[in-house]
């Protein structure tokens, strides 16, 4: 027994020493969480938010996005458009360097922009902002010329682009290069190391063009579940997390506690809505959709779901957007106006109770991913509401891929989904009539020749004022078509370690502007003379 | 008997090949094309795809190649151990499989262990005294693990050792050593326990209860050489355990990983199936059903080993295997 007593004393001895070892922190390292490993650091071919966010320590783009959105000068210290805008000349910073020391030159970029638009190159979701490209061209080391053979407003968006190393991805195919795991930095950061499946360790990097990082290292954790990531925010092995509902509220009651993590809440670029197909009799009159919305109570549903940090929707474009149209009114919650504009609409309760016009029985099946348990409530207070107003919703949860798949093929009667919007999107791509299923993901078949117009002059209006008066008019034509219910813009709640100092919020999130987790300071770290 | 283990290594063969079409099959007919997915990974956003990267992208993985064509490809290039490369990195997957499996067998060996040290003589003591003290409440609290779901259960004990008391670390990585593994595998093998412990209960008191035991309890022998004699006849059943009690393990160890965020095979099989990576999917089938397989013969063996009489049942209860 005696022997017995002491081994348990020795165990506990060695479990509390470790602890204290484990316990210790550096303080000028940050640790961040990824709720999924990067598949690849190629920047051209990347696709998820953590790889993105891990990239945007690691290299600059040619044009950034300040906080306000504003492209602001990135690796080239310019990018000049033509009068034609047909022609862009990219003018690289002088000290610009990879983290081998070499410069970073317009071989680089012709490089880039020749393997980004190689047919057979897997670039997904950057190759569509330069359609009409025709060429690449090195002027001098410093200097490249794009030339394009369509003007586009958006173009210069497209310039958000970070660099391969043209000696480094030399050779082989880009979709398989060893680089795409050991990338060339020319950011603030360079890779240290890569533990699969666990951590990425970034180091400052000294050949860094810019003002040096003041931690010396950011290493992010693989957590994929939320709850053992909230737990080591609290005990502080993460400085940061994006946070839910429930979990804010848990901070907000620790909040002044010694060394609790406090919480940051913004707007972001997004908002959740109900989808209608538009193609079908039952949601193909606007009254009828319009009543839909009017059915829904949003503002009961962000004071008791997103405990009051939400608002509603009222059209297209969210408030972050510079240029949301805040004149325009959602669609108030009056069951009783809905029922009269289903009657207007010639949907008239049938002796089942159900609406019905002729052999058209109001009855449809929502769809939606799994994954969001406010999503299913949200969905749930609307199939109540709906069946009081004589509206048969049945609603068909779908795993996530499955559900993607049948939402961009247009094969969803009625579904639920959040957006998120690029920081000038293009809106043709959800609202155009062109855009329909298989060719884009205006799965509503949502069908006006007015916006169709409007949408299309967007595409040459160079000038923010004109492109301001004509998203105004968009948007006032979809709210009121309303083809789909604007549900909710709900705001992003972060978490953030109370030793984390000059962080700073943009409508893209914390991270994907500059300078973005470059500019964030711990209460040691230093600040290395460059 | 070698008549017997060559069969069954037939049988076990074309088992495992009938899994592989049938995984290719479903993955294949699923909703959702895996490079579209990937466009759309980037969380929902609103931007158009450029149809010739997709299509790029489907060459480069041979997804524009017939159904048939391709499965016959991979099982040619599988015997040679040649998985492809993944559609979600373009990684070899040989080398996604190689990296993860090792957590994972770590966790579902120390898993199993751990389980049947303590389970076994849990189910002995309890089967000498069926409905004593003891029997009640181990029944209880293995009852009470099995109800739990593993993911509940592991979130539970982190939440409590590492979040709370912080005796234990909250991820199992390099640095915490041996000791970011105690929480994941007493996770498992705290599911598992109830089955094994139940099971040897059930085996050894009717073991104890045949007329046997009870002759020689008449001829004086000893309760712990009658507790062995109840074993080795019970030898042939626990076999048949390890056989069902493998691939449950297996599969608790998938949500096991995701909570203690263990990059094994478990979490990279749940992600090749949400992208539809056909490659990763069925490599980590071939791997598990060898693994579930080689249980199964495993146990068949060894129960035709101590009893010829089984071997003659499977052979006939399964037309196949005969010879």
């Amino acid at each position: 027994m005696a022997v017995l007593k002491k081994l348990a004393l020795l165990a506990a001895a060695v479990l509390l020493a470790s602890c204290g070892v484990r316990g210790k922190s550096q303080e000028s390292v940050v640790r961040r969480r990824l709720d999924g490993e990067p598949k690849t650091l190629n920047p051209i071919l990347t696709t998820t938010d953590s790889e993105q966010v891990v990239l945007a320590l690691l290299e600059r783009n040619l044009l950034d996005y300040d906080e306000k959105l504003n492209l602001v000068p990135g690796l080239a210290e310019e990018v000049a458009a033509s009068p034609d805008h047909l022609t862009y000349t990219i003018r690289l910073q002088k000290d610009a360097r990879w983290e081998d020391g070499t410069p970073v030159t317009s071989r680089d970029v012709v490089f880039t922009l020749t393997t980004l638009l190689d047919p057979k190159t897997p670039a997904l979701t950057r190759r569509a902002l330069f359609d009409g490209f025709v060429k690449a061209e090195a002027v001098d080391a410093r200097t490249a010329r794009v030339v394009f053979s369509t003007a586009s407003a958006g173009r210069p968006d497209a310039f958000n682009l970070p660099l391969l190393s043209a000696v480094a991805w030399a050779g082989g195919d880009v979709a398989t290069h060893p680089r795409n795991r050991s990338p060339v930095a020319n950011g603030p950061y360079r890779l240290g190391s890569w533990e699969a499946g666990r951590t990425l360790t970034l180091v400052r990097n000294t050949q860094y063009f810019g003002e040096k990082a003041a931690p010396e290292q950011v290493i992010f954790r693989v957590v994929p579940e939320t709850a053992p990531a909230f737990a080591a925010l609290q005990s502080s092995e993460l400085d940061e997390m994006r946070l839910t509902y429930a979990q804010k509220k848990e901070l907000d009651a620790r909040a002044g506690a010694a060394g609790a993590p406090r919480v940051v809440t913004f707007d972001e670029l997004s908002y959740s809505y109900l989808g209608w197909n538009n193609r079908l009799p039952i949601f193909a009159d606007r009254r009828a959709r319009r009543a839909l919305t009017m059915l829904v109570d949003r503002e009961s549903i962000d004071r008791n779901l997103f405990g009051g940090l939400a608002k509603v929707a009222n059209g297209p474009l969210p408030p972050a957007h510079w240029a949301w149209d805040a004149s325009l009114a959602p669609w108030p919650y009056d069951p009783k106006a809905a029922e009269a504009l289903l009657d207007e609409a010639g949907f008239r309760k049938g002796p089942d109770g159900v609406r019905r016009k002729g052999n058209v029985r109001f009855a449809f099946t929502l769809s939606l991913g799994m994954g969001s348990d406010v999503q299913r409530q949200l969905v749930e207070l609307a199939q109540q509401s709906f069946r009081k107003a004589g509206i048969e919703m049945s609603i068909q949860p779908l795993e996530w891929a499955a559900f993607a798949s049948k939402m961009d093929a247009g094969e969803c009667d009625a579904w639920a989904a959040a957006l998120n919007l690029d920081p000038n999107p293009d809106l043709a791509v959800s609202w155009h009539s062109a855009q329909t299923p298989p060719a884009g993901l205006n799965s509503a078949f949502y069908r006006n020749s007015e916006v169709d117009a409007l949408l299309d002059r967007l595409k040459t209006a160079f000038d923010r004022e004109e492109t301001r008066t004509l998203l105004a008019r968009v948007q006032a034509l979809i709210h009121e078509d309303e083809p789909v219910t604007f549900l909710n813009v709900p705001l992003t709640k972060w978490g953030l370690s109370s030793r984390l100092t000059n962080v700073k919020t943009s409508p893209i999130g914390l991270f994907m502007f500059w300078p973005g987790a470059a500019g964030w300071r711990t209460g040691a770290s230093t600040r290395p003379i460059s | 008997m070698i008549r017997f283990a060559v069969n069954r290594a037939v049988s076990a063969a074309l088992t495992l090949l009938g899994v592989l079409a049938l995984v290719f099959g479903l993955v294949a007919a699923a909703p959702g094309d895996a490079a579209a997915l990937a466009a759309r990974a980037a969380g929902n956003r609103a931007a158009a795809v450029s149809p010739e990267a997709l299509a790029a992208f489907r060459h480069l993985y041979g997804l524009d190649r017939p159904l048939a064509e391709r499965f016959v490809t991979w099982v040619w290039r599988a015997a040679r151990l040649d998985f492809g490369r993944s559609l979600v990195d373009g990684q070899p997957v040989s080398l996604r499989v190689a990296r993860a499996l090792p957590a994972t067998f770590a966790l579902n060996g120390a898993a199993l262990l751990l389980a049947c040290l303590i389970g076994v003589p849990l189910g002995i003591a309890a089967a000498r005294r069926p409905g004593g003290r003891l029997d009640r409440i181990s029944g209880f609290v293995c009852d009470a693990f099995f109800a739990t779901p593993t993911f509940v259960l592991g979130l539970v004990l982190l939440l409590v050792f590492s979040g709370w008391l912080r005796v234990t670390p909250l991820f199992a990585d390099t640095e915490s050593g041996v000791r970011g593994f105690l929480l994941p595998v007493a996770t498992l093998s705290l599911t598992s326990l109830a089955l094994v412990a139940r099971f040897v209960r059930v085996c050894v008191a009717a073991a104890l209860a045949d007329p046997a035991a009870l002759a020689g309890r008449a001829r004086g022998e000893r309760p712990s050489e009658e507790v062995r004699r109840a074993l080795r006849r019970s030898a042939a059943s626990f076999a048949a355990m390890g056989a069902v009690l493998v691939p449950s393990v297996v599969s608790g160890s998938i949500l096991v990983e995701r909570v203690f965020s263990l990059p094994g095979a478990g979490g990279l099989l749940a992600e090749a199936v949400f992208a539809r990576d056909l490659p990763t999917v069925l490599a980590l089938t071939w791997c598990s059903a060898i693994v579930v397989v080689a249980a199964s013969l495993a146990a068949d063996l060894v129960a035709a080993a101590l009893d010829p009489r089984v071997a003659r049942e499977i052979e006939a209860a399964v037309p196949g295997v005969a010879a």
